[in-house]
C-alpha cells in the first residue's frame, strides 16, 4: 500500500527522519517499504502492511503510530472540530431544515451481525466542486483519482484514518430513509463505474425504501451519486462484518479499496472519528452546513481488551531481558496502557535484587484499533519489534542430548541416487502434474466420468487407470496430478534430443492415484485423514537400442540394493502386450518381480508413442516402485574370499534355434557345473553368414574355479564334456567344438 | 706371444665394439670373440700345451680379458638398448594441448546436493528429518495452523484445490502438526518437501517448489536459539561469514513471526542487482510456534514453547550456484543439469 511522505510528516511538529532512513526504519521495526518513488515534491512509500495491521494500519494515521514508537517523536491528532446547527439530538434520525422545509433522515439497521456499527451525518448547502490542490495531490501520490471535493473528502478521510466512508446525495434517497439489509434474489444494481451487478441473499447492501443504493462496505451505486447540483450530503461511516464483505466481494468478483479495508476488519469505535474529520473538512473546502447530532447505530460497544503480560515469560520467548521501564514505555508509545497489577512489584530497583521475585505481571488495556492483539505472545511481537531485534543475541538452546532418527526414506533414496548417477544418469526434477493428452497417451481417464469405457482398454503398468484432477489448473498442461513419471521424462528426452544424441536420465518423485475406496466409486470429502494416495516411483531412461543395457542398470541397482538374488525378470501376459493402450514395445518389455510380485517393469516405449511425442530415437526405460524396493533393500553386504587357486577357462559356443532363451542355456550350464563354476560369460551371440537360417550360436566363456584346490585339467575336462552332453540332450542344440 | 695376442686382442675388440651401431652387430663381434670357436676360446683351448706355471699366467689374463669383453657387451648392449628406446620414445611425441578425453559422469540434480547440504548441517545439530505428505486436508494446511477460513490470511497462499476435496498444500507446515500429535517434546525436525502455489511463473517465481521446514520445541526455547540455529546453519551451507536479520513479519501460525534476511551473497552486502541495491536478501520465514497451534496438536501451550523457519530451496540454491531463472530447475534441461 502506497502512502505518502509528507502526509505522514503532517502527524508530527518534528521533522521526519529522511525517507531513505524512515524506510529502513519501519522495515527493521514495522514491515517492509518496498519501494520509495519521489513524486513532485513528496515521495510515495509503498509499505508491505502485512494482513494482521490491516485493520489500524491501511491508513496514514496507522503508519504515523508506528512511526512516533519507532523514531519516539510526538503524535498530534488531527483536527475534527466542526460548527454544528443547533437542532433536535436523535440516535436513529437526523432532520435538517433545507429551504426552510424540515427533512428526516431515518437509518434502520436489518443485520446487527453483519453491520454492527452504522453512523450517519448529514450536511446541508454543500457547494460541490474541485478539490483543494493538497487533497488532490495527496490522493495521486496514493494513486487515486480526484473526482470532486466531497467524494475527494470521503476518500482522503479513509487514507487517512483506514475508516472508508462513503457519500450519498441526500435528495436522490427515496423516503428519506437508509436500510440496512442482504440484498434479495434478483435485486440489481448499477455502480458509480456504470457496471451492473447481479445480487442475492448473501450479499449486504444499502438500500432507500426502493432499492438498493450500494453495495454494502464494497462499492457506491449510481443512483444516488454526487454531483454538481447535490446539496444535501448524506455521509456514511459504517462497520461491517469482514466475512460478508469478503464473501460479497468474492461473489461479485469486485475489489475495492473500501472493501480491502472491511475484509481484514476495522475498530467499530472508529467510525464517529473518521465522520467527525469529514465533516470538518466538508465545512471547511465545501462550505457545507453540518447538521447537529449523529445518527449512531451501534449496539454491542466494543471496549478494550485486558492482557496480563508475564514478564519473565516476555524474557523467555525473546531470550533476552529487555528493562521493564522499556517494555512499558514501548506499550505506551504504541497506544496501550499498563497497569501493574496487584500482586507484582512496581518499582523498577527492585528488579537486580529479586530476579525471581513474585510473578512480574502487568495488567496491559489494548486500544480497540488493534484488533490484531489477543494474547500475551501478540504484546511480545510489540516489545520485540520495537525493542529491535537486533539487539537479541545469539544464544545456543540448552536441550537434552538426544541423537536424530535416522530416516530410512530418505537413506534409500540417497544410496539410489548415487548408484545411478555412478552409471552415469543425469537426475531430473519435473512438476507433478501432466495434462489431458498425455492422460489419454497412457490410457488413463479422470476419475470422474467416463464410467463406458471398457475396462481393459486402460491398462498401464499399475493398472492404476484413474487420475486426480486439479479443480483450478494454472493451464490444461497441468490439469492432472502425474500417476507416472514416464510422461514428463520423455518429453525431457524431445527437449533435450536436440543437444544430446545420447541420454541417461532419471526422476525419483512422487505419484499421485486417487485411493482405492474412491475409485471404487464411492465420492467422499476427506475432512481430516485422507488415505494415503502418493507413492515414490524410481524411472530411468537410456536413449537408443540400449534395452540391455537397461537390463544391466537394473541388475546393477537390485545388486547393490542387496536384492538381485530375490528379483526376476518375467514376460508380460499376453493379453496385456495385445491390449490398445499398451505403450510399451511388445517384444521388447518385461516385468521386474519379487516373490511373483511385480514391483516394476522394463521396456523399449513403443514407436507409436515416441512418434506421437517427436522422440526420434528408440527409448528405452525402467519404472520401479520405490516404496516396495526400498522396503526389501538391505544394507548388507558380505565379502567372498578371494580363491587361492587358480582359475581355468573353457570355451563352448551352442547352435540354438533364433527364440531359445539364452537363461534356459544358462541355466542347464550352471546346474551341471555346481559350485565349481564360478562364473559364465556370454560373450557372442552370432546370426547370419554361416550359420543355418533360423539359428543363432552363442559362445560362452566358463570359468571354473574351486574355493578349496587347484583343479587338474582332467577334471575340468569332465565337467566340459559332461555339460556338452547335457546341452546336446536336446535335440534341436548342437555344441560347437 | 700369446700375451701381446691377448692384448692385442683386447684393443682390437674394444675399437670393435665402440664402433658397433645396432644390437645385431654387437652380437656378431660378440660371437666372434667369445663364441664356442672363436679367438678366445682358441687361446684358452691352445693353453693345454702350456707348461704349468705360464699357463697359469695366460689362463688370469685370459679369464680377465673374457670378464673385460663382457662387461664391455654388456654396456654397450645397454647403450644401445637406451638409444633404441629414447629414438622410439622421440617419434611418439605428442600434443598435450589437446584437451582431454571426459569420462561420462552422471550428475545429481541441484536440489538434491542443496538438499542434502541442509540435511547434514541440521543432522548434525541433532534435528531428524521428517516427511509429509503433497496432498493434504484444509485442517491440516490451514485451520490447524491459526489461519482461519474466509480470513484474508488465507490469501497469502494462493492454493490449488483438488476435485476430492483435497489440496496441495502451500507449505511444508502441516507436518509441525502431524509430527507434534504424534511426539512429545522436545522435537528438532526438519522437514524437506515440495509444495504448490497457484502463481504465474517467472525466472522469480514458481508454482511448485522445493520447502525445508524446521521445528524446535521444549520448556525454553527463544527467539535467541533461533537465531544461533539459523546463523550457523546460513554460515554452513554459504561457507562463508554470512550476516543475517530478523524483520517483523506475520505468519498467523506464528508469534512473534519474522522475516529472515541474509547479506546479499552475491555482493557481500555492497549492494547489487541481485538484493536490489539493498545488500540483503529475504530467504526464510520464521516466528514463535502460536499457541493456537500448540493446541491444535493436541500438546499444552503454557508447557512449551518453540520456533519454526521455512525456506525455499531454489532459492538457496540459487544463491549458491548463482542461478538466475527458478524455473530451470524443473526444465530438464540437460544443459542446465549436467553442470552440477
Amino acid at each position: 500500500m502506497v502512502f505518502s511522505y509528507n502526509w505522514l510528516q503532517s502527524f508530527f511538529q518534528k521533522r521526519l527522519p529522511t525517507p531513505q532512513r524512515l524506510a529502513e526504519l519501519l522495515t527493521l521495526h514495522f514491515a517492509e517499504v518496498e519501494e520509495i518513488k519521489k513524486v513532485g515534491s513528496d515521495f510515495a512509500l509503498n509499505i508491505d502492511v502485512r494482513p494482521n495491521r490491516a485493520s489500524d494500519c491501511f491508513s496514514h494515521m496507522g503508519i504515523a503510530r508506528e512511526i512516533s514508537a519507532i523514531c519516539g517523536l510526538k503524535y498530534q491528532n488531527l483536527p475534527s472540530k466542526f460548527r454544528e446547527l443547533k437542532n433536535k439530538k436523535a440516535k436513529d434520525f437526523v432532520s435538517v431544515k433545507f429551504n426552510e422545509f424540515p427533512i428526516h433522515f431515518t437509518v434502520e439497521v436489518k443485520n446487527k451481525r453483519a453491520c454492527p456499527r452504522y453512523s450517519a451525518k448529514v450536511i446541508t448547502d454543500v457547494k460541490v466542486g474541485p478539490s483543494p490542490k493538497w487533497i488532490q495531490d495527496k490522493l495521486k501520490v496514493c494513486g487515486l483519482r480526484p473526482i470532486n471535493n466531497i467524494v475527494d473528502i470521503a476518500n482522503y478521510v479513509m487514507l487517512e484514518t483506514g475508516q472508508p466512508l462513503h457519500a450519498f446525495d441526500g435528495q436522490k434517497l427515496e423516503g428519506r430513509k437508509i436500510i440496512v439489509r442482504f440484498a434479495k434474489e434478483r435485486e440489481k444494481i448499477i455502480t458509480l463505474d456504470e457496471e451492473k451487478y447481479d445480487l442475492d441473499e448473501n450479499i449486504l447492501v444499502i438500500a432507500d425504501v426502493k432499492k438498493p443504493v450500494a453495495i454494502a462496505g464494497i462499492k457506491g451505486g449510481k443512483l444516488p451519486e454526487i454531483d454538481k447540483k447535490t446539496k444535501i450530503v448524506v455521509l456514511e461511516s459504517a462497520n461491517f462484518n469482514p466475512q460478508v464483505i469478503r464473501k460479497g466481494s468474492k461473489k461479485l468478483n469486485l475489489k475495492t479499496d473500501a472493501s480491502l479495508r472491511f475484509e481484514h476488519g476495522i475498530d467499530p469505535n472508529l467510525t464517529e472519528f473518521a465522520i467527525n474529520r469529514a465533516a470538518f473538512l466538508i465545512q471547511k473546502i465545501a462550505e457545507g452546513k453540518v447538521s447537529y447530532g449523529l445518527v449512531d447505530v451501534y449496539n454491542k460497544k466494543v471496549l478494550p481488551q485486558r492482557i496480563k503480560l508475564d514478564l519473565n515469560y516476555v524474557e523467555k520467548l525473546l531470550g533476552v531481558k529487555v528493562p521493564k521501564k522499556e517494555i512499558k514505555n514501548i506499550l505506551k508509545k504504541l497506544g496501550f496502557q499498563c497497569k501493574s497489577t496487584r500482586d507484582s512489584y512496581d518499582e523498577e530497583d527492585k528488579s537486580s535484587s529479586l530476579p525471581f521475585a513474585a510473578a512480574w505481571v502487568i495488567e496491559v488495556l489494548v486500544p480497540t484499533r488493534r484488533l490484531d492483539i489477543s494474547i500475551q505472545e501478540d504484546l511480545i511481537e510489540e516489545i520485540g519489534r520495537i525493542y529491535g531485534y537486533d539487539k537479541i543475541p545469539c544464544t545456543s538452546p540448552i536441550s537434552s542430548l538426544f541423537l536424530p532418527q535416522k530416516n530410512l526414506n530418505i537413506f534409500w533414496e540417497d544410496f539410489t541416487k548415487n548408484i545411478l548417477k555412478e552409471a552415469g544418469f543425469t537426475e531430473v526434477y519435473n512438476y507433478s502434474f501432466f495434462g489431458e493428452e498425455e492422460a489419454k497417451l497412457f490410457g488413463y481417464r479422470a476419475s470422474e466420468g467416463s464410467e463406458g469405457e471398457e475396462k481393459d482398454e486402460v491398462l498401464f503398468a499399475h493398472k492404476e487407470e484413474e487420475l486426480i484432477e486439479v479443480e483450478n489448473p494454472l493451464s490444461q498442461e497441468y490439469k492432472y496430478l502425474r500417476a507416472s513419471l514416464i510422461p514428463n521424462l520423455l518429453k525431457n528426452v524431445e527437449k533435450n534430443q536436440r543437444y544430446f544424441p545420447e541420454m541417461k536420465i532419471f526422476e525419483l518423485g512422487k505419484i499421485f492415484q486417487p485411493p482405492e475406496q474412491q475409485r471404487r466409486g464411492k465420492k467422499k470429502i476427506y475432512l481430516l485423514r485422507p488415505p494415503k494416495s502418493e507413492n515414490r516411483i524410481l524411472v530411468g531412461v537410456i536413449t537408443g537400442d540400449a534395452f540391455y543395457e537397461v537390463k544391466g542398470v537394473v541388475d546393477l541397482l537390485l545388486n547393490k540394493l542387496g536384492i538381485a538374488n530375490i528379483c526376476r525378470y518375467d514376460e508380460y501376459p499376453n493379453e496385456l502386450k495385445k491390449s490398445k493402450t499398451f505403450w510399451l514395445h511388445p517384444q521388447k518389455c518385461a516385468e521386474i518381480k519379487v516373490d511373483h510380485q511385480k514391483i516394476g517393469l522394463l521396456g523399449e516405449v513403443s514407436p507409436k508413442i515416441l512418434s506421437r511425442l517427436d522422440i526420434k530415437e528408440r527409448t528405452v526405460l525402467f519404472d520401479i516402485d520405490f516404496e516396495k524396493l526400498s522396503q526389501l533393500a538391505s544394507e548388507e553386504h558380505e565379502y567372498r574370499p578371494i580363491s587361492k587357486f587358480p582359475s581355468a577357462v573353457r570355451d563352448i559356443a551352442v547352435l540354438v534355434s533364433r527364440n531359445v532363451k539364452i537363461a534356459e542355456v544358462l541355466n542347464k550350464i550352471y546346474d551341471t557345473g555346481g559350485k565349481i563354476i564360478r562364473d559364465v560369460d556370454l560373450f557372442d551371440i552370432y546370426e547370419g553368414e554361416e550359420i543355418p537360417a533360423g539359428k543363432k550360436n552363442l559362445a560362452f566363456h566358463i570359468i571354473y574355479q574351486a574355493q578349496d584346490r587347484t583343479l587338474s585339467s582332467e577334471e575340468i575336462d569332465e565337467l566340459q564334456n559332461k555339460i556338452i552332453k547335457i546341452l546336446e540332450k536336446n535335440p534341436e542344440w548342437t555344441v560347437r567344438k | 706371444m700369446t700375451k701381446m695376442n691377448l692384448k692385442l686382442l683386447k684393443n682390437r675388440a674394444k675399437e670393435e665394439i665402440e664402433k658397433v651401431k645396432d644390437l645385431k652387430e654387437l652380437n656378431e663381434i660378440f660371437n666372434k670373440y667369445l663364441g664356442k670357436k672363436e679367438e678366445l676360446a682358441l687361446i684358452l683351448r691352445s693353453l693345454e700345451r702350456l707348461p704349468k706355471t705360464k699357463r697359469m699366467k695366460i689362463g688370469k689374463s685370459a679369464n680377465e680379458l673374457k670378464n673385460f669383453l663382457k662387461i664391455e657387451f654388456e654396456k654397450k648392449s645397454q647403450e644401445i638398448k637406451e638409444k633404441i628406446q629414447k629414438e622410439a620414445e622421440e617419434k611418439e611425441w605428442i600434443d598435450i594441448t589437446v584437451p582431454g578425453e571426459k569420462p561420462v559422469l552422471g550428475h545429481l540434480h541441484p536440489l538434491t546436493i542443496a538438499k542434502r547440504k541442509v540435511e547434514e548441517i541440521f543432522q548434525v545439530m541433532g534435528f531428524s528429518i521428517i516427511e509429509g505428505p503433497d496432498i493434504e486436508t484444509e485442517w491440516y494446511n490451514f485451520d490447524a495452523l491459526n489461519i482461519p477460513k474466509e480470513h484474508p490470511a488465507r490469501d497469502i497462499w494462493d492454493t490449488f484445490y483438488l476435485k476430492n476435496g483435497l489440496l496441495l498444500r502451500t507449505h511444508t507446515s502441516p507436518v509441525q502438526i502431524r509430527h507434534m500429535e504424534k511426539n512429545n517434546p522436545p522435537l528438532r525436525i526438519i522437514v524437506p518437501g515440495s509444495v504448490f502455489r497457484h502463481e504465474a511463473t517467472d525466472p522469480s517465481h514458481e508454482f511448485q517448489h522445493y520447502q525445508i521446514e524446521g521445528l524446535m520445541v521444549d520448556k525454553r526455547i527463544s527467539v535467541a536459539n533461533l537465531k544461533a540455529i539459523i546463523g550457523e546453519f546460513f554460515r554452513r551451507f554459504f561457507e562463508k561469514d554470512v550476516k543475517f536479520r530478523l524483520k517483523p513479519d506475520y505468519f498467523p501460525f506464528t508469534e512473534p513471526s519474522f522475516d529472515i534476511g541474509i547479506s546479499c551473497v552475491i555482493c557481500n552486502g555492497k549492494g547489487c542487482s541481485v538484493c536490489k541495491k539493498s545488500g540483503w536478501l529475504e530467504v526464510a520465514g520464521a516466528g514463535m510456534v502460536h499457541p493456537n497451534v500448540f493446541k491444535a496438536s493436541g500438546l499444552i501451550p503454557k508447557d512449551w514453547q518453540g520456533w519454526a523457519f521455512g525456506f525455499g530451496l531454489e532459492r538457496l540454491a540459487m544463491l549458491k550456484y548463482k542461478i538466475n531463472d527458478i524455473r530451470l530447475f524443473r526444465s530438464g534441461d540437460l544443459r542446465f543439469l549436467t553442470q552440477f
